[in-house]
Parts: structure tokens; C-alpha cells; sequence
């Protein structure tokens, strides 16, 4: 799709407004939404023109229940938080926690190309794919051997943001802790004193948008741009391309 | 959407939940629910799909409330944004009969309805839209409607209304050309 030309963008920004664009088109285009501002803004002045008119239908009360279990759900991510973190970074992650390793599809599928092709080491490995909330896959993160970690870009980030993008493991229980800022558009080796250890016991690595240098207080402190669940596979033997 | 006093309480409110004040939270569901229910049956149809619908919409409302505020828009229609796309996301429906078509003649009528005081004030932006939308042919209207607020696709307008998917393309998407050069002249 050719996103040049204003007069197409605009018409496709209106009929992803007004709901006629859908499937793998719709998923396609709000790929092209993250890194476009200028697309972004053409939506929402589509979306400030079209959406008053939902006004017109007449309101129908949810049932009770529906208030119920979002509470229910806020709860739990309040269960699952360990420290003073923005709360809404927070919720996400311990929402994401709490789903374990339902990644979509495609995910599955990188995982599993991406162990395949791992020369192993260490008795078990770690792999993670790195998705946004609509399934569009950003990073992919490795640990080819001990102390070291490969974070492989599938979907660069702007280099103009402002933004550092700095990546946390979420452990089972407690606080994120830093592995440290990725490169914005390319591959990052990570090698960190300690590294392993602050692995172990991992259960999600996100991403989350800092100010330049990292985070300042040692916490998430911003918007979580990715996330995705840790898998440890046990690796049963040594030998360089032992299919897992 | 709505009034301006009611959008800047909203727009309070969403800024309230950005710093985890579940009681502001609470209010703007009440304040909102029954829009956004509406909205998101239209699409998906099925209450219990809706419902879910509506639940995981305010799971994400509150997650992206600190957000908001860079997000240019008035708080209903940023809300409707986050149901709407959740409901298009979901929707694999059969297609089934649809309602009516009252709604492609609700938008071509006056707004004669007595409302509570507020509903007085004036709306800017929807009465902008609804004067946009009277300058478009009959059947723009009718093809721009049944996508909208049925959340149809083409090919089930064109399915609906018994036309070629491809004068149905054709009359959204001038449709659409001809509000743009009306809301933005």
C-alpha cells in the first residue's frame, strides 16, 4: 500500500474511522499508525468528524455484571503490584503476567524459529517475542549464552522520538528490573554484571519509553510500548544445534 | 461529543484515573456506560459479546487514562474510539437481517428531541457533522450510515441494499471526500 499520496491517505484514514476497512488491512494500517504521526493525526480529526454521531443511538445500561468484573479486573492487576509504579504501567504488566503464554500465533511461530536456530549452551534458555497490545511484533530477546543477551529488532522504532526504549524483566514476584536501554532501530548485544541472576526467575520482559539515558528512578517510568512472556526451555544436551 | 460542561467533567475525570483514583473511575463508567454499550451492540450485536466488549475497553480506558491528555480529542469520542475499534477488531459475524434503516433518516431529520438541560447546549461538533451530512446524496448517506453504525462492511452493504459492491465502494468513498471538504473547508 502506497501511503504517499495525501488525498489516499486521508481516504484511508476515513474508512478505518468509519469501520469499512477490516481484517488484515485494518491491522496493516494501524501498523503504519504507530510510526506515522501525520497518519495518526489525519485519524483523529477523521474521528473527531465522524464520532459525535455515536451520540445519536439511543444508550442501552450494561448490566451490572460488566462493572463487576472490570473491578475484578483492576484488582487483580492491583494484586499483582509490588512497589510504587505508575499505575497504569503496572496494571499492563501484571495484566500481561497474569495471561501466561497466550501469544498470538505469530509469536509462537517466531519463538520457535528463533530457538531452532540457537546454538545452546546453558541447561535451559530463555526466549521472548515482544508484541504491542495489537499483536504486532517488535523485538525478539534471546539469551544465546550465559551473561549475554541478543534483543533482535523485527519492527525499528523512530530514532527522532526523544524517547530511550528501555527493556525490564518482569520477575514472578516483585519489581521490573532494568537489563537496559535497546537501541531504538537495530540489534542490541546486552552484556550486565549479574545478568543471569536478574533473569532467573523472569516471567515477562517489557518495554518501556524513558527519557534519554533510561529511567531516572530505577522503575518504569513510562509508557510500556511492548511486552511479551519469557519462555524457558531446558536444554537437554550441549551440542551446538540440538533442535529443541 | 455531548456539551461542553459535560466533556471538560469527563476530561477531568480521565485525568483523575490517570493518577489511579478508582473513585473518578467509577464515575466516568457511570457518566459513559450506556453510550458505549450502545455503541459496541450495534457492531458486534450479541450482548454478551458486547459486554466483553465494554469490560476489556475500560480495562484499557483506565490502563491509558495518564495518556489521554495528549490525545487532542474530547474525552467521548477518544472512549468511542477505544469501543468502536474493539468491536470491529472482534466482529466475525454471519450476516444476519439487519435492524433498519432508521438510523440513515435519523441523521437526515431535525433534532427536535426535548433533552435535559444540558443536551440544550450546543454540540458543536455533532451539529457540524449532521449539517455535513445533509449535503450528501441519498445514497451516500444510506452506504455511509449502515458502515457506521451498524459497523458493516462493503461488501455487506452491498449485500444489504442488493447493490454492486463497487457502487457501494464508490458512494462511501465520495461520500467521505464530500463530509471532508465540508468539515474541513
Amino acid at each position: 500500500m502506497k501511503l504517499a499520496h495525501p488525498g489516499l491517505r486521508s481516504a484511508l484514514a476515513a474508512e478505518y474511522v468509519l469501520g469499512t476497512m477490516r481484517g488484515a488491512a485494518r491491522r496493516r494500517f494501524e501498523s503504519y499508525l504507530q510510526s506515522d504521526d501525520a497518519l495518526r493525526h489525519e485519524v483523529q480529526r477523521w474521528e473527531s468528524h465522524l464520532l459525535p454521531l455515536a451520540d445519536r443511538l439511543p444508550a442501552v445500561a450494561p448490566p451490572d455484571r460488566v462493572w463487576k468484573r472490570i473491578e475484578a479486573r483492576l484488582d487483580q492487576n492491583v494484586a499483582g503490584k509490588a512497589g510504587p509504579a505508575p499505575s497504569s504501567l503496572w496494571s499492563s504488566l501484571a495484566f500481561w503476567r497474569n495471561l501466561g503464554l497466550a501469544s498470538s500465533g505469530l509469536a509462537a511461530a517466531l519463538l520457535v524459529a528463533v530457538l531452532a536456530l540457537k546454538p545452546v549452551e546453558p541447561d535451559r534458555v530463555l526466549s521472548a517475542v515482544l508484541a504491542e497490545e495489537n499483536n504486532v511484533v517488535r523485538i525478539v530477546v534471546e539469551q544465546p549464552r550465559a551473561g549475554l543477551l541478543n534483543v533482535k529488532m523485527v519492527k525499528p522504532w523512530r530514532t527522532d522520538s526523544g524517547f530511550a526504549h528501555e527493556l525490564w524483566v518482569i520477575p514472578k514476584q516483585g519489581a521490573p528490573r532494568s537489563v537496559g536501554v535497546i537501541n531504538d532501530a537495530t540489534d542490541t548485544q546486552i552484556r550486565l554484571a549479574g545478568l543471569d541472576a536478574r533473569l532467573a526467575d523472569g516471567a515477562a520482559f517489557a518495554v518501556s519509553l524513558e527519557p534519554p539515558g533510561g529511567s531516572p528512578t530505577g522503575a518504569p517510568t513510562g509508557k510500556v510500548v511492548c511486552q511479551g512472556s519469557i519462555a524457558w526451555m531446558p536444554v537437554k544436551s550441549s551440542r551446538p544445534g540440538t533442535q529443541i | 461529543m455531548s456539551d461542553p460542561g459535560t466533556s471538560d467533567k469527563l476530561a477531568g475525570l480521565l485525568a483523575q484515573c490517570g493518577l489511579g483514583n478508582r473513585r473518578a473511575f467509577a464515575e466516568l463508567y457511570e457518566a459513559s456506560k450506556s453510550k458505549l454499550f450502545a455503541v459496541s451492540l450495534r457492531i458486534v450485536r450479541e450482548r454478551h459479546i458486547a459486554e466483553e466488549v465494554l469490560q476489556e475497553s475500560f480495562v484499557s480506558i483506565w490502563n491509558n487514562a495518564a495518556k489521554y491528555a495528549s490525545a487532542k480529542s474530547a474525552p467521548m469520542t477518544w472512549m468511542t474510539a477505544i469501543v468502536r475499534n474493539r468491536s470491529l477488531d472482534i466482529v466475525r459475524r454471519p450476516l444476519v437481517e439487519i435492524a433498519d434503516e432508521d438510523d440513515v433518516f435519523a441523521l437526515n431529520m431535525q433534532d427536535e428531541r426535548p433533552g435535559p438541560p444540558e443536551q440544550l447546549n450546543i454540540r458543536r461538533d455533532q451539529v457540524r457533522i449532521e449539517r455535513c451530512l445533509k449535503g450528501l446524496d441519498a445514497e451516500q448517506l444510506q452506504t455511509i450510515s449502515l458502515a457506521f453504525f451498524q459497523g458493516l462492511t462493503h461488501s455487506e452493504v452491498a449485500d444489504h441494499l442488493g447493490r454492486p459492491l463497487g457502487t457501494v465502494k464508490t458512494h462511501i468513498r465520495r461520500g467521505l471526500q464530500k463530509l471532508k471538504g465540508c468539515l474541513e473547508p
